[in-house]
């Protein structure tokens, strides 16, 4: 979506035209539900999380800056809804990671395939859930969800640098559990 | 080659650049942290429930904000001022301009209302209770809470809110005139002659500033 369009909707949001707001949502749903269940593990966790990211950023729509983007800004907004949920509950129990999930499967994939595929999925979100969260954020915002270093600097407020020496302590606390689980070897293969 | 750089080297590589000649001993490291990154990048996105938006939607339309929550964001809400006075004098301001204005004479009012009320305490029994001079800090208070509600008024309002704004200032003119006249009458002492020079130094020229900053707030409106 263009950057002026986004302003326009904002716009009319604030003058009162709340329903305009649902364009926001329509386009925006998809990545902050992945975020929130990256971060989480749970997809019950996740809609809930999606639901207060989107309000609180229409709460807060008053102080979105002209000139700023919005997505940057939303995610900023959705991350500290799930600081806080992650502040207030327990971890996830391994076995629960990414229960209520429909698994996307890929069509030249044979069964055998992807049930491998599947289990070295649901291996790497364990091994994400382990991570601490400044780490966890940075990891996610840069390999699941595709943003550039910039961008994860700006949505966590780190530095560049600061962003990539998170993100590359994530992948080597991945890696080191990996390894402890004899796992290393089959992944780098691929 | 320092930790720092070999990391920025590693995060280049996985970010695609693939590894460099010289990256010695850092190979097999790479291939591993690449595989990672790569298994993570292929993951598919999770698809949220499909009424997810029409329940977001649901919350927001039945959102009502706190009334602290809507004059916070008011308050909060970002917005250029500009502080050249002079500038207000000759040409056309914004609402915002003009509101800071009546605010900032508020927060003025509000400091020499404590002032006032200190000092004045400290004279004690000099003063008896029904002096005009003694109203002072409470008239000080007064102004200041009037100078910020016009202003926070405007800043609301705009256009429509400069009318009250325009009175707002007359009666401040009139009333700082008033009090610089009542205060020496009302007792020969030297506190109510200095009250009396500072409500008429300060009121009369900060009454005219305003008067003519809404009268160019005025000519900002007609133009847009």
């Amino acid at each position: 979506m263009k950057q002026i369009d986004e302003r326009e909707i904002i716009d009319r949001v604030l003058g009162g035209d709340r329903e305009a707001f649902a364009v926001l949502v329509d386009t925006y749903k998809r990545p902050v539900f992945g975020l929130a269940f990256r971060m989480t593990g749970s997809a019950q966790d996740a809609d809930d999380l999606t639901q207060e990211s989107f309000l609180r950023a229409f709460q807060s729509l008053g102080r979105f800056r002209a000139g700023e983007r919005f997505f940057p800004w939303l995610y900023t907004v959705s991350l500290n809804v799930i600081r806080n949920h992650l502040g207030k509950v327990k971890a996830l129990p391994e076995e629960a990671v990414g229960k209520g999930m429909p698994e996307a499967t890929d069509p030249s994939d044979g069964p055998a395939d992807e049930t491998a595929a599947r289990e070295r999925r649901r291996r790497l979100r364990r091994y994400l859930l382990r991570l601490p969260l400044p780490v966890r954020e940075a990891v996610v915002l840069r390999f699941y969800e595709g943003l550039s270093f910039e961008e994860v600097a700006a949505v966590t407020g780190d530095t560049i640098s600061c962003a990539k020496m998170k993100v590359y302590r994530g992948l080597e606390k991945i890696r080191a559990m990996m390894e402890a689980d004899g796992f290393v070897d089959d992944e780098a293969r691929r | 080659m320092d930790s720092d750089q070999k990391i920025e080297k590693i995060i280049g590589e996985i970010d695609g650049q693939g590894p460099s000649p010289e990256a010695d001993g850092l190979d097999s490291r790479w291939k591993e942290l690449e595989a990672i990154a790569r298994m993570m990048r292929e993951e598919p996105a999770p698809e949220p429930p499909g009424s997810l938006g029409e329940r977001v939607m649901e919350h927001i339309r039945a959102c009502r904000p706190s009334i602290w929550k809507v004059v916070g964001e008011v308050l909060l809400r970002p917005r250029t001022a500009s502080v050249d006075p002079l500038r207000a004098l000759r040409s056309p301001v914004s609402g915002q301009e003009c509101s800071f204005y009546f605010i900032m004479v508020g927060v003025f009012y509000a400091i020499l209302g404590v002032v006032l009320m200190i000092g004045l305490n400290r004279l004690g029994s000099a003063l008896a209770p029904a002096d005009w001079v003694r109203w002072q800090p409470l008239i000080a208070l007064v102004t200041a809470t009037c100078m910020v509600a016009i202003g926070l008024h405007v800043l609301k309002d705009g256009k429509p809110a400069l009318r009250i704004a325009r009175i707002g200032a007359f009666v401040y003119l009139g009333f700082a005139l008033l009090n610089g006249i009542a205060v020496p009458l009302e007792r020969d002492l030297p506190v109510s002659a200095a009250l009396s020079l500072l409500s008429t130094l300060i009121g009369v020229p900060t009454g005219l500033f305003l008067i003519r900053t809404i009268q160019n707030c005025g000519k900002r409106y007609a133009q847009t």
